[in-house]
């Protein structure tokens, strides 16, 4: 059988403390901040590139 | 000038708005697609889940498009004439009315630029018993998504009572793309269960084409952790370990009976698996369109690949993996003529980014590319900028490029809705196809490639689905939000 049983597989589990913070409101609000300028850094990476008229490259 | 526009999906309505923008009133823009709802696809999860309505994905597009002085023809593109045919010199497409009043009805437009922007055709087709036809459920569409959750619905009232079920989320296909979505859903169904109450009774299998979990169709990501770089391997796992999700990797589903699937993994062993509920994800191909040159010749296999996807300025000389570079994509999304662009789905990508396998059979299992969401709409954005700047005499030849070697992209995906105690996985990559000059040994960069989970991921990506519908509604100020 190729399922692979989640409950007995060897994968990093996070602790409690992991866990707690992941949804713990006034540090998630800072992750909320962080998350959202990278994401925003990413954005003004990713809209593209003005090549100019004309340049041999266009095509 | 005339810009007319094939689909009014995330690609092509941005490229419509944009370009309707840029261009004077003396210009027109016309958007020819077979729906008259527009739909944002990433929150269809939530619907299949039951947490949303239909009416919370869509809108109508007819009142959008005549407040923006866009023309709108509710029809399917099935023929482009590329030269015109015989004397009549003029490229036109020819469209069928997908219209109740007068379905069928055939309708020549003509234009100066095209942009097949038609997305995928969703193949179930390729599975003997996939789609809502035969065994399993799925979220492509709005009416899919809606159909599952009454599906999901029905189950959970049995499970209240007691009753053991199994349930398979995943690729219906060996050649799917969109694995993320997929994840999602399976992490949202999960959710919902633990929140009705009948988390205990059901047993979850995530079935995937990918050769490992985390792996989305784009190789997997390396992301800077705790003093490691670490392969996304590594976090889905403890994501699917930590919610007791089961999983298949590497796998071609054969055959779908009622209530049991065939399916082959990567090393070659042919198993079945009995489930209660499935939601398998189709594989795409490009929709039926044929092209035509001025003599009336069958010229499709010029302009399309043997998919039905769009052929553009990529390098589709055919290579092996270790080959693939980052030149091979295209970066202004122009065919061989010059007036005719493919973005979003329908472009035709040289190859895919996660490297293909096949199994010890011979059966290809390989992950199509992603290319939804933020790069089809930035795609539609420098089309629009390009087809813009070409109308207005700045240039012969597209002015805007935004090749995936060289854009990133921002992905949420959510893994339980709600504010409190829900969650998403926040990854951002750079680039979204590795590249392995740049960025040796992980193909991309460890600053701009993140992940995290955690409940501001839901935040986001509750504000990113009111942010883009007001957006694609074209109401004030839209274009500032970005793609």
């Amino acid at each position: 059988m190729s399922v692979t049983e989640a409950k007995s597989y060897p994968a990093p589990r996070p602790s409690k403390l992991t866990l707690f913070m992941r949804s713990f409101l006034p540090w998630q609000f800072v992750r909320f901040l962080v998350i959202n300028l990278r994401m925003t850094v990413m954005i003004k990476k990713s809209h593209g590139r003005n090549i100019g008229p004309e340049t041999p490259d266009n095509r | 000038m005339r810009v007319v526009i094939l689909g009014a999906g995330i690609s092509g309505h941005t490229a419509a708005l944009l370009l309707r923008r840029k261009l004077s009133k003396k210009h027109e823009v016309i958007v020819v697609s077979p729906n008259s709802l527009w739909n944002w696809i990433p929150s269809n999860i939530w619907v299949g889940v039951g947490n949303m309505k239909p009416a919370d994905v869509t809108f109508d597009l007819p009142s959008v498009y005549k407040r923006a002085r866009i023309e709108f023809h509710q029809a399917k593109a099935i023929e482009i004439y590329p030269e015109g045919l015989g004397d009549a010199a003029h490229p036109y497409v020819l469209v069928e009315s997908t219209k109740e009043s007068d379905r069928g009805q055939k309708t020549e437009i003509k234009y100066d630029y095209l942009i097949n922007a038609t997305g995928p055709r969703l193949n179930f087709g390729a599975t003997p018993g996939l789609g809502p036809d035969g065994f399993t459920h799925s979220v492509c569409t709005v009416d899919h998504a809606y159909s599952t959750a009454l599906e999901l619905d029905k189950l959970i009232e049995e499970m209240k009572t007691g009753q053991k079920k199994t349930l398979v989320v995943g690729t219906g296909h060996g050649l799917c793309t969109c694995e993320g979505a997929a994840f999602e859903y399976i992490f949202n169904l999960e959710f919902e269960l633990r929140q009705k109450g009948v988390r205990d009774n059901a047993r979850l299998v995530f079935l995937t084409n990918e050769a490992e979990l985390g792996d989305f169709g784009v190789g997997g990501l390396q992301l800077k952790s705790g003093g490691f770089v670490t392969p996304s391997k590594v976090f889905a796992e403890s994501l699917f370990v930590e919610r007791e999700v089961n999983w298949i990797t590497g796998a071609h589903v054969h055959k779908i009976e009622k209530n049991r699937l065939e399916y082959e993994t990567l090393d070659g062993e042919r198993d079945t698996l009995d489930f209660d509920f499935a939601m398998l994800l189709p594989p795409f191909t490009g929709v039926p369109l044929k092209a035509f040159n001025k003599i009336g010749e069958d010229i499709s296999n010029q302009l399309f690949n043997a998919s039905g996807f769009m052929k553009v300025d990529a390098d589709y000389t055919v290579k092996t993996y270790e080959q693939w570079a980052p030149e091979d994509w295209p970066k202004t999304y122009q065919t061989a003529y010059k007036n005719i662009f493919a973005i979003g789905i329908a472009f035709a990508p040289p190859h895919q980014i996660s490297k293909p396998r096949k199994s010890k059979n011979g059966t290809m299992i390989a992950p199509a590319p992603p290319r939804t969401g933020m790069p089809s709409a930035i795609m539609g954005r420098i089309v629009a900028n390009s087809i813009a700047d070409m109308i207005n005499g700045v240039s012969e030849n597209p002015t805007h490029a935004a090749s995936m070697t060289e854009i990133g992209a921002a992905c949420v995906a959510s893994a339980g809705a709600n504010a409190i105690v829900g969650g998403a996985v926040s990854m951002t990559m750079y680039p979204i196809v590795p590249d392995f000059k740049t960025y040796p040994n992980v193909g991309r960069s460890l600053v701009h490639t993140t992940g995290e989970i955690g409940t501001a991921g839901h935040w986001i990506k509750k504000l990113l689905h009111y942010a883009f519908i007001y957006k694609a509604k074209a109401l004030p100020f839209w274009w500032i939000i970005p793609e």
